[in-house]
């Protein structure tokens, strides 16, 4: 048997319902991993074992008597702590709403408690979503698995260092300007934000309404579209949500992409902004070895990356200063930093900049889902650099803002993270792979192909 | 390219009619940092292809319940 921290939701789903493994003993075995080594990484908040073991005992009496609820049954998991999970405090990983205890669930928790997941902990991030890598907040941040010297990504860091160190297979994290992603690509797992209003936010704390995405971080692929199978679903309670069909996401894994029509947004990496080398040769490695498995790959153009950043932005931070006014009057000593500075920026924009950025999201999205006409799926960069070091602002800083995951906030379609190899540092690398609105069971199809045809998540850090 | 021009005692001036008035020195000068590169950003959104009937994309709807 696999290592039990290394095993897959699907292995252990197998295993569970089979009864060859007790879910009591899955959680105390990733109990103990996460008792002896988080406490240099950090990526859980508040870590939760009774609850754990409560859940585990659960999940054992249920499958002994035959009931067992699917493939999360008796599965460990974590939330990133701006998800409501009911008595516990949800403090978006700041002194702010440190006393901010839940009243209810979460959507995407009430689905992970009905599904009988095994809850672990609320998975640290970045203060409200944006505001990190901070060392100034009640929290330390989380750090990356493979190099605990380096940065692990954000906003939905613990949610990828988690996933990345064996402490769950699988963890919740939200998206508003790329925070599944980074930390997928940084942590070397992976990360899907999926079609804008097909995963309810009702009971997350939000950053930007019209931006926020809930989406799945597994180790892979297959993991990740059995969770967004769990997770989908319109929910009229949330006022985003989009009245779609959902689910059927790992239905296709096993097609292949011969005939698929792949297209790469190189401008966003090689022209708008320039990638380091290694993640470019990653990306590039990538699609040799997708046209090796039969795709047809082929250059596509859209609008420069710049603008669907500006547009990102500018949405974004108006967006989150409307919902941090108050705050910013009364209590401003009380953010980090990072936060405070990143969340002021949207003060002063002018009602006719935020009006006019949403007008052009519009035309953007619509221009950029006209390009699937003639692809299937299209492959760009997620971060420009590999991870910098976690204790160097001005690397921080500067490696922030040079991504490719903000451009598909704007259009609200599918975008998944996935590994494409390791720097020379050991660090991992990832690359994207986005489609059309709801088309995640197709990005799956892909992302599934290339993660067979090669070993990156056969590979595993080693904690000190 | 932040927009240089804004001074700190305007953006003093700026913090104090919205009621931002506990705000220290060092974070008048980082509202004064985020508001010059939100200004530059304004610029940075490509306008020139955006006629009358471009309009937003909501999130508010109506349900037809009635």
């Amino acid at each position: 048997m696999t290592e039990l921290a290394w095993l897959t939701v699907a292995e252990a789903a197998e295993l569970l319902r089979s009864r060859k493994l007790s879910p009591v003993e899955y959680a105390k075995a990733l109990i103990d991993r996460v008792e002896r080594h988080d406490g240099r990484l950090n990526a859980f908040l508040r870590f939760t074992p009774e609850l754990a073991l409560e859940d585990a005992r659960r999940a054992e009496a249920e499958i002994a008597r035959g009931a067992w609820r699917g493939p999360f049954h008796g599965v460990p998991y974590g939330l990133k702590d701006i998800v409501d999970y009911a008595g516990l405090p949800t403090t978006a990983h700041s002194k702010i709403l440190r006393e901010n205890v839940a009243t209810a669930d979460a959507a995407v928790t009430q689905k992970m408690r009905a599904a009988g997941g095994v809850f672990m902990g609320k998975l640290s991030t970045h203060e409200f979503a944006i505001g990190g890598p901070s060392f100034d907040l009640p929290w330390p941040p989380a750090r990356n698995p493979w190099n605990r010297d380096h940065f692990c990504g954000g906003s939905s860091s613990g949610a990828g260092a988690a996933t990345a160190a064996g402490f769950v297979p699988a963890a919740i994290g939200t998206d508003t300007g790329g925070s599944v992603r980074n930390p997928a690509s940084m942590c070397g797992v992976a990360g899907m934000k999926p079609t804008y209003g097909l995963v309810s936010r009702r009971g997350v704390f939000p950053l930007a309404y019209s931006l926020d995405h809930v989406g799945p971080l597994t180790r892979t692929v297959r993991d990740n579209a059995l969770m967004l199978d769990l997770i989908a679903g319109h929910d009229p309670l949330d006022p985003g949500s989009a009245a779609h069909a959902a689910g059927g996401y790992s239905d296709q894994l096993e097609l292949g992409v011969k005939g698929l029509r792949i297209g790469v947004i190189r401008h966003f990496y090689a022209r708008d902004m320039e990638a380091d080398v290694e993640v470019t040769a990653g990306i590039e490695m990538a699609m040799r070895k997708l046209a090796e498995l039969g795709a047809d790959v082929r250059e596509i153009h859209t609008a420069p990356l710049a603008d669907y950043l500006a547009c990102n932005r500018t949405i974004l931070t108006s967006e989150a200063f409307a919902l941090h006014e108050k705050w910013m009057r009364e209590r401003p000593q009380d953010y980090g930093a990072l936060a405070r500075g990143r969340l002021m920026a949207g003060a002063f924009v002018r009602a006719a900049d935020y009006v006019n950025a949403t007008r052009l999201r519009r035309k953007m999205a619509d221009a950029f889902h006209a390009l699937f006409s003639g692809i299937d799926v299209a492959v760009t960069a997620s971060s420009m650099d590999p991870p910098c070091r976690i204790d160097d602002p001005k690397a921080i800083e500067y490696t922030y803002a040079r991504q490719a995951r903000a451009p598909f906030n704007v259009t609200g379609g599918p975008a998944l993270s996935v590994p494409v190899g390791f720097s020379k540092e050991g660090l991992p690398l990832g690359m994207q792979i986005v489609g059309k609105p709801f088309s995640e069971a197709l990005i799956y199809r892909v992302a599934n192909a290339y993660e067979r045809a090669t070993d990156w998540v056969k590979r595993y850090p080693t904690l000190a | 390219m932040p927009d240089d021009s804004l001074t700190l005692e305007e953006i003093r001036r700026m913090a104090a009619e919205i009621g931002m008035t506990r705000l220290t020195e060092e974070q008048l000068q980082q509202l004064l940092r985020a508001t010059r590169t939100a200004r530059a950003r304004r610029t940075a959104l490509p306008m020139a292809n955006l006629g009358p009937a471009d309009e937003p994309a909501h999130v508010f709807r109506l349900e037809d319940t009635l």
